[in-house]
């Protein structure tokens, strides 16, 4: 008798082996969803910052004060890339989401109130994916009253039922249907010096409609879920410290697509409405920076793009908040546990989305007001977030020899510093505003 | 009981009564079942820290510590190499819940008084540490009452097994026991919650052959990622203990260098076991068999058998199915393992086993592979090449998933982790 064998082994589990998961992204699928399975987090956190609450600001941006804000862009993708940066770096080198980071080094009291924060932020974004979700689909003549529990049941059962990453990918396709800004901006033809001049002219205002403008932009561009969510993807693939520059390439590609895309908005907004005494009071204003290359299509267009991209931030920022907020609190996670077993995070996943639609159902309330809200909301929070991330990256017990260095966290605290100051002026002079000094 | 939480920021005061600074931390030296506190962590003016030794306090409670002596000397006490701070090293920080198979997070931490030493009793993981460290104990705990949750969960620190990660700077000498004694899909399961960098921590507690049962129990990715956090010696030494097909599917999954470099340090037998698998297609028999089987000749007697089979200790997977092979390895018959009990022992394997045995051809398509397997209801079919020389064989669950297809792995739920692919 010849016998080779091995180690005892009851029952194995069926093999799955990546090569048995992913012939059907790697050979099977071409074109767009082929390309769209090797992006990294990064690129994909860039993407879903152009959704709903960006369209809605930029466009806002764009028609109500022309290109005369302009120069805040080049600003915020300084921040954006910098944040973005320091995500990637904490979560290669630390191996760790931020939740986590926040609740090993800050202890239960400054994490509950950073998972406040969070929650207040990204329930405000949830509020503002669906009245992107409503806005899109009343272009098409669906009400929302059809519309959103429609597409929020649809959400919550394909992530529980289906799978997290089938969602991503279908939406994050069509929301690149927002590259038509681009190909309208050159066909309205706007002044490109003018455009290049007002980049680089920064005009201040104290104008509380103004700097809340200011805030909402900032808060549109630098999301807090988006370095949540990019900090855990980075973490979670296991992505070491020796891989670092590839991360970073990666979430610099996702900083300068969204932010040139939302130079674009404001661009052809702001050559199609503004000054045109269109105020953009519903999706269907906002629509017309789309005409000069779609012609009577542009609603449609439009709609198709808000659609995608806020069906797939409306998807991420649930699922991303749950997890960020049961990580911090070593609560059971993952979203094909029982109810039972994971409580809180299906609660917690569930509520969001519920939460998100029923506020956009309340009667009355204006869309694209609403979604702007939802941004002042989250450029007044952001701050607070910044300095969790700040104080971390500078940990040398967590990130070792990969701490900012000087200039990093001159520049970091800087525009942390300004963001703040921003908010309390906006603040200041609404109280002038109010006690009738203006 | 006494809280970590409800001692640390109270007064130390000397045998006078005099406040000389607030309890900053406590002292724990690991080995024992319950650790017992060696000393405390007192903040002084000036933000300074001093060590005090446990036999300098006299009693310690909710209202603060109080010493002994009224002199205290600083430079006498120095935190051992098996000692831990609590608040610095162990609060906030996760932990694997042995008992119910999951990571937590420490929210707080109960001592008491074991064999006249205050000690480290417990770890609160429930909502009632979070509330008490909010201040919100009373309403708190009410609020959960009302709506049914149970606001207190402790585990005992016996059941408690450390997660050593980069950010607590803990580095632990308890070898994982604990874990040691968890059934391997369970600490795969633990493993796959952890960070990527924490999972080798947890690896280095287990021996090769344990090491072994937890990788085939991952996912091919975190597989990967796994075996790319051990040292090529530690990866040969597990992948050998892996069955060769289990192994082949992994390396497949690597580099060619870095298949190389772990072939060539895995002793020549296993390797070159996993060599041959490797060298099929992925949609063939070749590639869906293991190496793995037992081969008999047919003058050997059932009894002859069967003391071999007691000696080997073969695996659940081997014992059903053994192929009788002639001198140069032609598969000539089978013999099941009942046909081998009822079989009188004198009688030759050639006698009672079942002649012209079901095989396929190494490079038959694994749909059909596993329709054979399915129609004639086997546990295992043999594989063997053009000469009829045996090959492998390829079980009933590595078939059946390609017989049932697509269809069947989709309809088990997919696991959230906030990634693209994995």
């Amino acid at each position: 008798m010849t016998a080779r064998l091995r180690v005892p082994r009851a029952i194995r589990r069926a093999r799955r082996s990546v090569r048995q998961r992913l012939p059907n992204f790697r050979i099977h699928r071409t074109g767009i969803m082929a390309f769209l399975g090797v992006l990294g987090p990064g690129l994909i956190a860039g993407l879903a910052g152009t959704e709903a609450g960006g369209i809605a600001t930029y466009s806002v941006l764009g028609a109500e004060t022309g290109l005369s804000l302009l120069w805040i862009m080049p600003i915020t993708t300084v921040m954006l890339l910098i944040v973005l940066e320091m995500a990637v770096r904490m979560g290669a080198v630390s191996g760790q989401g931020l939740g986590d980071l926040i609740r090993d080094d800050f202890g239960v009291r400054w994490t509950f109130f950073a998972m406040i924060v969070l929650l207040v932020a990204n329930g405000a974004t949830s509020v503002a994916e669906f009245a992107g979700v409503a806005a899109a689909l009343e272009i098409l003549n669906v009400p929302r009253f059809a519309s959103v529990p429609l597409v929020a049941a649809g959400i919550w059962a394909l992530v529980v039922f289906a799978s997290y990453r089938v969602v991503e990918r279908v939406f994050l396709s069509v929301a690149v249907v927002l590259g038509a800004y681009v190909v309208s901006a050159f066909v309205a033809g706007p002044d490109w010096g003018e455009v290049g001049r007002a980049m680089i002219s920064p005009s201040l205002s104290f104008e509380p409609s103004i700097l809340l403008l200011m805030i909402a932009t900032l808060g549109t561009t630098v999301t807090p879920y988006m370095f949540f969510y990019l900090q855990s993807s980075v973490a979670d693939k296991g992505l070491g410290p020796e891989e670092l520059q590839l991360g970073r390439a990666d979430a610099v590609l996702g900083a300068v697509w969204t932010n040139t895309l939302a130079v674009f908005i404001v661009v052809v907004t702001a050559a199609t409405l503004y000054g045109s005494g269109v105020t953009i009071e519903t999706a269907e204003d906002a629509a017309h920076a789309l005409v000069p290359v779609a012609g009577e299509f542009a609603e449609v267009l439009f709609a198709i793009g808000l659609f995608g991209a806020s069906v797939l931030a409306a998807t991420v920022v649930p699922l991303t908040t749950s997890y960020t907020v049961c990580e911090s609190f070593g609560w059971e996670s993952g979203i094909s546990r029982k109810f039972s077993e994971a409580p809180v995070f299906m609660g917690l996943y569930t509520a969001l989305i519920v939460i998100g639609a029923a506020v956009v159902l309340i009667p009355g309330l204006p869309l694209i007001g609403l979604i702007l809200v939802s941004q002042y909301l989250n450029g007044i929070l952001l701050p607070v977030i910044l300095f969790f991330m700040l104080r971390l990256v500078n940990n040398p017990r967590i990130m070792g020899t990969y701490t900012n260095p000087t200039w990093l966290n001159v520049l970091a605290w800087g525009l942390t510093g300004l963001v703040t100051m921003l908010t309390l002026v906006m603040f200041a002079s609404s109280i002038a505003g109010w006690l009738g000094w203006f | 009981m006494l809280f970590l939480s409800q001692l640390v920021g109270r007064p130390v005061r000397d045998r006078d009564g005099g406040a000389f600074g607030k309890v900053r931390d406590l002292i724990v030296a690991l080995g024992e079942e319950y650790p017992p506190v060696t000393g405390v962590v007192v903040r002084v003016a000036g933000s300074r820290d001093i060590f005090l030794p446990w036999s300098d306090v006299e009693a310690i409670d909710t209202s603060g510590a109080r010493l002994h002596t009224s002199s205290i000397d600083i430079t006498s006490f120095r935190q051992r190499p098996d000692e831990i701070r609590l608040w610095l090293n162990l609060l906030d920080k996760q932990i694997v819940d042995v008992e119910d198979r999951k990571i937590v997070r420490v929210n707080d931490i109960q001592l008491a008084p074991v064999d006249g030493r205050l000690r480290l009793v417990a770890v609160d993981v429930g909502l009632a540490g979070i509330l008490r460290r909010l201040g919100l104990s009373g309403p708190g705990e009410r609020l959960a009452r009302v709506l049914g949750i149970e606001a207190e969960n402790y585990i005992q620190w016996e059941d408690v097994d450390p997660v050593e990660s980069s950010v607590s700077s803990l580095k632990l000498r308890i070898p994982h026991q604990a874990l040691a004694t968890l059934h391997p899909a369970d600490v795969a399961h633990i493993v796959e919650q952890l960070a990527p960098r924490d999972r080798a921590g947890i690896l280095a507690a287990l021996d090769d052959e344990r090491a072994a049962d937890v990788f085939e129990e991952l996912d091919a990715d975190d597989q990967v990622d796994l075996l790319e956090a051990l040292t090529p010696e530690r990866a040969a030494d597990i992948l050998e203990e892996m069955g060769p097909d289990e192994a082949a599917d992994l390396m497949a999954d690597l580099s060619d260098e870095r298949q190389e470099e772990l072939l060539g340090l895995m002793q020549p037998e296993e390797a070159s076991d996993v060599r041959e698998l490797l060298a099929y297609g992925e949609e063939t028999a070749g590639g869906l068999m293991t190496t793995d089987y037992i081969t008999v000749r047919l003058e050997e007697t059932a009894q002859e058998v069967i003391d071999q089979l007691r000696e080997l200790h073969p695996d659940a997977d081997h014992v059903y199915y053994l192929y009788v092979c002639d001198a140069d390895e032609t598969l000539v018959g089978t013999i099941t393992l009942r046909g081998l009990i009822v079989a009188p022992p004198e009688t030759p394997v050639r006698e009672f086993m079942r002649p012209e045995p079901i095989s396929v051809q190494l490079d038959l398509d694994a749909e059909q592979v596993g329709a054979a397997i399915a129609r004639y209801n086997l546990l295992a079919l043999p594989v063997v090449d053009e000469d009829g020389r045996m090959r492998g064989i390829v079980t009933v669950d590595d078939a059946l998933e390609r017989a049932l297809g697509e269809g069947w792995r989709k309809r088990l739920p997919e696991v959230f982790e906030p990634v693209d692919e994995r």
